[in-house]
């Protein structure tokens, strides 16, 4: 049984970093509309509780969370990320949400660590 | 002097980085301007490049490449990312880069094994 279990924490489940990243996003900027003098600390505010929440898992990864915040006025955005690392113990997750003013795309890296 | 050498090799350096970062950028999107069309291809042609120039740069590292193309329209644009690792061997660089339609911000991280 315990063998089991800590087969299943070593492995990066992207499902439920998922969901957690989604509240963050929804708990922070959630009823808000674009506001430049605030994106700065959205943004900051949106990576430290993501990565606060990923460490309290305690599982055997670094971590690396990316948040970009862009006002809806037409522009045109493009993001691609690309990682070289063991597919078999790594992973990554985006989340994209948005609202009538603005577009926010949370990226989480989970590398795992050799102990 | 032998072990300031292996330091170095194994040291995530932070100008080689960019360096690369930047010509990759350049040999990619350099002379364009914006294109709806051809967005797609150019940030998986920029991280795809620099993911290999920095793979055979032959050091223990996990490197993650991230970019992101905008089009100058006037809308804000505002990233920040944060890191959990080991100071004294990850690093992070990030370089941006802008002609008189688009933004281009490429970021790497670099994770020792």
């Amino acid at each position: 049984m315990e063998e089991y279990n800590s087969g299943d924490e070593v492995a990066f489940n992207a499902d439920e970093v998922n969901i957690s990243i989604k509240e963050c996003v929804e708990g922070v900027i959630g009823g808000t509309d674009y506001n430049q003098n605030k994106v700065n600390q959205w943004t900051a505010s949106i990576v430290e509780h993501s990565l606060t929440h990923l460490v309290k898992q305690g599982r055997p990864f670094k971590y690396i969370v990316n948040c970009a915040i862009m006002q809806k006025s037409g522009a045109g955005l493009h993001t691609a990320n690309s990682c070289y690392w063991d597919t078999a113990t790594d992973g990554s997750c985006t989340v994209r949400w948005e609202n009538r003013t603005m577009y926010c795309v949370v990226s989480v890296f989970a590398v795992a660590v050799t102990l | 002097m032998d072990d300031d050498q292996t330091e170095e090799e194994t040291a995530f350096v932070v100008d080689e980085v960019s360096k690369i970062i930047k010509e990759s950028v350049e040999a990619t999107i350099g002379a364009n301007a914006y294109q709806h069309s051809r967005v797609n291809q150019w940030t998986t042609s920029v991280v795809e490049q620099c993911l290999s120039q920095l793979s055979k740069l032959g050091k223990p590292f996990k490197y993650i490449v991230t970019c992101i193309i905008m089009q100058k329209n006037g809308a804000g644009l505002q990233t920040a990312s944060t890191c959990f690792w080991d100071n004294s061997t990850d690093g992070s660089c990030a370089v941006r880069w802008e002609n008189k339609s688009m933004y281009c911000i490429v970021t790497v991280f670099g994770l020792a094994i």
